[in-house]
């Protein structure tokens, strides 16, 4: 890293702007050249809409809670509590379901309003109280392992889920695609319209790139991070319900490893297109690199651990990107 | 024709902007003592008063960033309290900040529509009406750019212009301008002058903030002096002039800084530079420090100036030339050679490059000199003994006002936070120091021991390089003057040929041969 930083100093305009579009484009072409590898190592299982399908359909989960985050590091700010308050609501949901017997809808938005509320507060520490986002989203995020422990006892809720409530995640309702990758596609084409193209979208953006600038103009910096948290909470409450949904049951941490694949998909997403920025849709491109890399290493029957090797490695690679492609961008 | 214009208007309106009696106290300090304000519609009214008199206190108020502990600000003769930066914006105050408040990642036109963009039905923003509304705005104040350019690619003066731009389109009534000219070279100033009157034409007002007062006595018809929180004079018509104002901002103390005597120059070459350069900003550039001497380098802003002093610096890397110290080669990699030889840079920006704001005087002061702050080189940990006597010492020899060394940066006036930056250095004993706009937004008693401090220097031998686009500092200053214009040196004045006008010539000569 040091070697390229060094490097780049040295170089001649021409070839520091083909780094550029190589640092632009490299997510891209790693997935384009993960793809091909994949399908010329294995024709028969790799390259099929089924597996194409069921890798995207795995993905649509991460990607909907790597939405959330990615509002949150727009302004500015970081989020660990997603994937802890993913598991919670797992829980929370079938108990609802299950213990309380209340409707699946019903269920379903008074879920959601949680991961409302816990963002607000999320927000309201980060903001009001000045703490800092790692701190504060660690803390909450305990909290929230906490209560989940407490509510379930340390015990899946299995018994009793409802069909119904399983077809929302393994249902294909529209066209035969699956429904996983619908809601993915409403909230993430949602959460680019919000950021890209509306009003307040710019006033995200804007907090993101310069908070002080962005107070003197009159936005309301605190209300804008909270905004970006609440987001960020609703989505991991969604992702926390379609698991539950999949699973067929509540389990405690079942979603805790969403939050380093969210990570690494948010930052993959801004070493993309965009020089070092977050965005929507280098989140879903991120987000896909890291599910067809899971699934190459699942089809060649690769040793489990190799995947916390893969994803450790991917956070580290795509972190780098990101910074690479900001300092590029600063020249 | 703009001016009868203008004071057409002006005397004609009612103040439509008043402020009485404003006080606020920052802990313990009282910054505004009860300060008053009068604007009249189309007015230019400048604002003037030594650093640390109040002007940014006030103007922080009117902008809703702090609130005025007591005293009554009134709009159209009605009484308004603005407790947002959003509310001073509903009420027509647009404020243009000496640090640009714009987004870099942003684009022109998103930074001037940052927080009331229009919207579509939908809530989505409408750009094409936006960029319709836009356009002839940018026209008007001469912003070529295009709108979809990222602000981090613009200059200094088209961002001024981006947030002229955005003062104009939401319908300002009142543009505050913080020493607008500060970072402008002389072209781009004129240019902003001309809009400026076209603003009073249409009846925006525009509230001047300068230490310049050539550009006050040129812009304004009625000047508001500040003098320590206080309102000191509204001086108007016949009783404005240079004198009279200086006499208010100083308090009848004559400060004028002499001519300085300048020497020949008689000292041994120090640091030779043979064709240095880093494409595209510095092309080549030719030149010889000696020792005890103050070398001025001028020229307009952009014109490479800064990028030789990182090069010199070892900041940035050179792609051809040859630098020779004392008659060795030297070939920096990184600064810290440059400043292990004896080379110290005082940057431009002095609060994102230079100082650690919210950290202590003798905390900034220390940064550079950590290894004689240690108790022993077996023992190395600060000692905090040593630290604050060199604290202590550079707060005297550099006559920093200041509640005590303790007191963070960040609290200081512009001038003061200048004196620790070069302060910084002076424990090193550097063999060469460069500053970068030794004086920018600095008021005239600052200046004046700010160079005071760069002469007593070199009579002890040191070589300064000073970079400068205020017309008048080199001829103040310097032994010797290189004008740079398009990254290379066009011109080199010596003795009584340094002048403003042949600093401004020789600045604007490669633009004429092109």
């Amino acid at each position: 890293m040091t070697d390229m930083v060094l490097a780049n100093r040295r170089m001649s305009p021409a070839s520091k702007r083909a780094l550029g579009i190589f640092a632009r484009y490299s997510t891209i072409i790693g997935l384009l050249a993960m793809i091909i590898a994949f399908s010329i190592l294995s024709p028969k299982a790799f390259p099929t809409l089924g597996n194409f399908t069921n890798v995207i359909n795995q993905a649509s989960l991460a990607m909907i809670i790597a939405g959330g985050l990615t509002m949150a590091v727009i302004v500015g700010e970081l989020d660990l509590s997603i994937g802890f308050a993913a598991s919670l609501h797992g829980i929370l949901v079938t108990g609802l379901i299950v213990r309380n017997e209340m409707p699946i809808p019903v269920a379903i938005v008074i879920i959601l309003l949680a991961g409302a509320l816990i963002g607000l507060a999320n927000g309201l520490i980060v903001t009001k109280i000045r703490v800092n986002s790692v701190i504060a989203t660690l803390g909450v995020g305990t909290i929230l392992t906490g209560l989940a422990f407490a509510y379930s006892g340390g015990a899946p809720i299995v018994a009793g889920v409802p069909e119904a409530f399983l077809q929302l995640s393994l249902g294909r309702w529209l066209f035969g695609v699956p429904n996983n990758i619908v809601i993915m596609a409403l909230v993430l084409g949602g959460l680019w319209i919000l950021v890209e193209k509306s009003a307040i979208g710019q006033e995200i953006q804007a907090v993101g790139g310069n908070a002080s600038a962005a107070r003197l103009t009159g936005i309301n910096v605190d209300r804008i991070k909270i905004l970006g948290f609440v987001i960020s909470g609703i989505c991991a409450a969604l992702t926390g319900i379609l698991l539950a949904s999949r699973l067929g049951s509540g389990t405690t941490s079942a979603a805790d490893s969403y939050l380093l694949t969210a990570f690494a998909a948010v930052f993959l997403g801004s070493a993309t297109l965009r020089d070092g920025e977050f965005h929507i849709i280098g989140t879903f491109v991120g987000a896909l690199i890291i599910a067809f890399g899971f699934n190459g290493l699942n089809i060649f029957g690769a040793p489990t651990y190799s995947q916390y090797v893969f994803q450790g490695a991917i956070l580290i690679v795509a972190v780098g990107l990101s910074s690479l492609g900001r300092q590029l961008a600063e020249n | 024709m703009f001016d009868t214009n203008s004071h057409a208007v002006a005397s004609d309106a009612l103040p439509f902007l008043k402020a009485a009696g404003i006080r606020k106290a920052f802990g313990g300090a009282q910054a505004l003592k009860g300060v008053s304000l009068e604007l009249c519609p189309g007015e230019v009214h400048g604002l003037v008063g030594a650093n640390g008199a109040g002007k940014s206190t006030l103007i922080r108020i009117l902008a809703g960033l702090v609130q005025a502990d007591s005293g009554d600000i009134s709009l159209d003769g009605k009484p308004v309290t603005i407790d947002s930066p959003h509310q001073a914006s509903a009420l027509g105050m647009s404020f243009i900040h000496q640090d640009l408040a714009l987004v870099p990642t942003m684009t022109v036109l998103e930074n001037i529509m940052l927080g009331t963009p229009k919207r579509t039905w939908l809530g989505l923003v409408d750009w094409p009406a936006i960029a319709r509304d836009v356009t002839p705005i940018a026209e008007r104040v001469g912003l070529h750019a295009a709108l979809d350019t990222k602000v981090r690619h613009l200059s200094t003066a088209e961002s001024w212009l981006v947030s002229i731009c955005r003062a104009l389109v939401h319908k300002a009534r009142l543009i505050v301008m913080d020493e607008p000219t500060a970072s402008l070279s002389v072209g781009e100033s004129e240019r902003l002058f001309a809009i400026i009157k076209h603003l009073s034409a249409s009846g925006v007002a525009v509230l001047y903030v300068s230490h310049r007062l050539d550009e006050i006595l040129r812009l304004c018809r009625r000047v508001s002096v500040f003098r320590d929180g206080a309102s000191i004079a509204c001086l108007e018509g016949h009783e404005l002039s240079r004198q009279a104002l200086v006499e208010a901002i100083v308090g009848h103390r004559e400060t004028v800084s002499a001519p300085i005597a300048r020497r020949k120059v008689t000292g041994a070459p120090l640091l030779s530079v043979a064709g240095l350069a880093r494409h595209p900003k510095v092309n080549g550039v030719s030149f010889t420090l000696h020792e005890g001497e103050v070398l001025g380098i001028g020229g307009l802003v952009g014109s490479g100036r800064s990028e030789l002093a990182r090069l010199i610096y070892g900041a940035d890397r050179i792609d051809a030339g040859s630098m020779a110290l004392a008659g060795k080669p030297f070939a920096p990699r990184h600064s810290a050679q440059a400043w292990r030889a004896g080379i110290g840079l005082v940057p431009e920006e002095r609060r994102s490059e230079g100082l650690l704001l919210t950290r202590s005087i003798a905390f900034n002061l220390s940064l550079a000199n950590l290894a004689s702050l240690t108790f022993s080189p077996a023992l190395p940990f600060i000692s905090a003994g040593k630290r604050n006597a060199l604290a202590r010492d550079m707060v005297r020899r550099l006559a920093i006002k200041t509640a005590g060394i303790n007191a963070p940066v960040g609290r200081l006036s512009g001038g003061n936070q200048q004196k620790v930056v070069i302060g910084r250095w002076l424990k090193r004993e550097p063999r060469i120091l460069i500053l970068d706009e030794p004086t920018r937004g600095v008021d005239i008693g600052a200046r004046a021991e700010i160079h005071r401090l760069i002469r007593g220097l070199v009579a002890n031998g040191m070589a300064v390089l000073v970079i400068s686009s205020e017309p008048d500092e080199l001829p103040d200053l310097a032994d010797r003057v290189i004008v740079m214009a398009d990254g290379r040196i066009v011109s080199t004045l010596e003795g009584e040929n340094i002048t403003r006008a042949a600093i401004v010539a020789a600045s604007y000569s490669v633009g004429g041969d092109a």
